[in-house]
């Protein structure tokens, strides 16, 4: 038999290769270059935002994207990422890196015993379960004034001296959200050509029969958890450091999860650069709106918008969509000169 | 393949509210055979499928596979002990690509090992072969869902391969395709056989039933009603009662 499909993934360096590595480099190109190419820290400081909320949906993606559990609560990680952060530096003393490292850690913990008790539950009842963790935090934080601060806020102790000014800070905190973007979709990346992730994919796609094949769909559904966690925590605590103000309303905010679900979902959650690409695209228009509506609740409702019209016709989100609609041509044919084979092949047995 | 062992019932019982879809079913296949599961719509086959896999826990009642008992241990568990399964009406990962699909099934021990790429070139090799020798290996690139059904049933049954169970369970292998793929469908259960694998069938297609098995049991209303060579209980009164009502 011909081996059609082995023309449409060879091995060695092919244009998509090619490609794939230069926009790569463009992309990093892009990152290292904005905080130089920023005209003032207003835009220096909203390149930090895209960032941070890049950070926060690539990590979204790592239970998201894979296991196909959809969380709106994850604004729960990323708000205990930020007061485990800034707690640290308070209560004990930490430093503020080692603070960030360690309260993410403890967060990850905390997902432990929170993903035995949700991923027991699937579809709908997990999307609420998520739900309910964000809006218990929120009101035990704002509770616990002793504590946390209350509905007063926290302020959290810059990491940087009184020397480095705005724009600097600014500019440091760019690249430090950068590195944890890399980290966190590198560590995605890793996932998705692994044999864990094989089995993930397959938990999204059907979980039942995941598990017939001998997937241990639990324990991989609680590691997808926790290293989701682990990141999203981190992107909380670094976006807290450098934010240095934190109140339980935003925090905890049902709207900061959402935010996670609709960058991936635009972007593409199969796709490793799908979240960040639904971060520049949702974050931009977040800041604009912000910026143009002030006061109102007009960004609410585009948000809103914005998801119902990526469900409805770009499900797969972005990315999918416009590598489907180069490869449509190339791929149905291979596919389709395959089928007409086996059909000639078929008949010709029949005939015998 | 794992060490030799046939599935073992003792009273196994299961009710979904008020039915007992399984009723007490006390079944011994036969290790080394191709044991076919037959008995009319309703009888509680696939439930009695999914009560030895795990997938359902039974209400009472025991399970055992090669002399240990797997009562209600987790369907990776009881996969691992080395009991393949296909469903009813065929099930693929529609999103992922046929070489992917297959290549899910290699879960060996130890988070270092899950955490190495998938694309192993042994597991990859080992993957195609399966494929080719279902005969789907031209498609390993295309995605499940943009495969025929007929082909979706054969990427199941090497998905299933890749575990290298010595048991298979097939829940209607021949549902739903044409018969020239019955054919092959049996050939390929014929050889595995021949390779040692036992096979236990759910199958509604009493041709195919009849031609492949070695060993047939009967069931009606949630336990077995007859047992043995597809001759016996072809002219067993009990089960033409059962099939025919009368």
């Amino acid at each position: 038999m011909p081996n059609a499909s082995s023309a449409t993934r060879p091995s060695g360096p092919t244009p998509a290769r090619v490609l794939r590595i230069g926009g790569l480099l463009a992309l990093a190109a892009v990152v290292l270059l904005f905080p130089s190419l920023a005209p003032d820290p207003f835009i220096l400081s909203v390149g930090v935002v895209i960032l941070s909320y890049a950070v926060l949906a690539t990590s979204w993606n790592l239970v998201g994207g894979f296991t196909g559990y959809i969380s709106l609560g994850h604004a729960a990680y990323s708000g205990l990422g930020g007061y485990a952060t800034a707690l640290l530096i308070l209560r004990s003393g930490l430093n503020p890196w080692l603070a960030l490292l360690v309260g993410a850690l403890i967060v990850a913990l905390i997902a432990i015993p929170v993903g035995i008790a949700s991923l027991r539950v699937r579809g709908a009842s997990f999307v609420i379960v998520s739900i309910a963790l964000v809006l218990i935090l929120q009101l035990t934080f704002q509770s616990w004034h002793t504590f946390t601060g209350g509905s007063g806020g926290l302020r959290v102790p810059r990491p940087f001296g009184p020397d480095v000014l705005r724009p600097e800070q600014h500019e440091r905190f760019f690249y430090l959200h950068a590195v944890l973007l890399a980290l966190a979709l590198l560590t995605w990346w890793l996932i998705e050509r692994s044999r864990l992730g094989a089995g993930l994919k397959a938990i999204r796609e059907d979980e039942d029969k995941a598990q017939a094949l001998g997937v241990p769909t639990f324990a991989y559904k609680l590691i997808a958890l926790v290293t989701s966690a682990f990141f999203t925590a981190l992107g909380g605590g670094l976006y807290a450091l450098w934010f240095g103000y934190l109140d339980p309303i935003f925090q905890f905010s049902i709207l900061v999860g959402t935010y996670m679900v609709l960058m991936s979902l635009l972007g593409g959650v199969r796709s490793l650069f799908g979240p960040l690409l639904g971060a520049v695209v949702v974050g931009y228009a977040v800041e604009v709106f912000k910026s143009q509506y002030g006061d109102t609740q007009f960004h609410l409702v585009a948000t809103g918008i914005l998801l119902g019209l990526v469900v409805l016709f770009m499900p797969d989100g972005v990315i999918p969509a416009i590598t489907s609609f180069l490869n449509r041509r190339r791929r149905a044919a291979s596919i389709r000169e395959v089928t007409a084979e086996e059909l000639a092949r078929q008949r010709e047995e029949a005939a015998r | 393949m794992s060490t030799t062992g046939s599935v073992t019932t003792e009273g196994l019982t299961k009710s979904f509210g008020g039915v007992r879809a399984v009723d007490g079913a006390s079944v011994a296949f036969h290790d080394g055979e191709i044991n076919a599961l037959i008995g009319p719509n309703g009888s509680g086959k696939t439930t009695f499928f999914n009560c030895v896999t795990g997938m359902i826990r039974p209400d009472a009642g025991t399970v055992a596979y090669a002399g240990r008992d797997v009562t209600g241990l987790a369907p990776h568990r009881i996969a691992r002990s080395g009991i393949g399964r296909s469903f009813q009406l065929c099930r693929v990962f529609p999103r992922l690509t046929v070489l992917e699909n297959v290549l899910v099934a290699v879960q060996p021990h130890g988070l270092l090992q899950r955490l190495r790429g998938m694309r192993n070139p042994d597991d990859v090799a080992r993957a195609r072969e399966l494929l080719a020798r279902v005969g789907i290996d031209h498609l390993e690139h295309a995605e499940a869902r943009d495969i025929s059904y007929g082909q979706q049933k054969l990427l199941e049954l090497a998905g299933v391969l890749m575990g290298d169970p010595h048991t298979i369970m097939l829940d209607e292998p021949a549902g739903g395709v044409n018969p020239a793929l019955v054919d092959r469908i049996a050939d390929l259960v014929r050889e595995l056989n021949a390779e040692g694998r036992t096979f236990i069938i759910v199958e509604h297609n009493m041709e195919l039933v009849m031609g492949l098995s070695d060993h047939v049991v009967v069931f009606d209303r949630g336990r077995p009603i007859a047992q043995g060579t597809p001759a016996v209980v072809q002219d067993d009164p009990q089960v033409l009662e059962a099939y025919l009502g009368v």
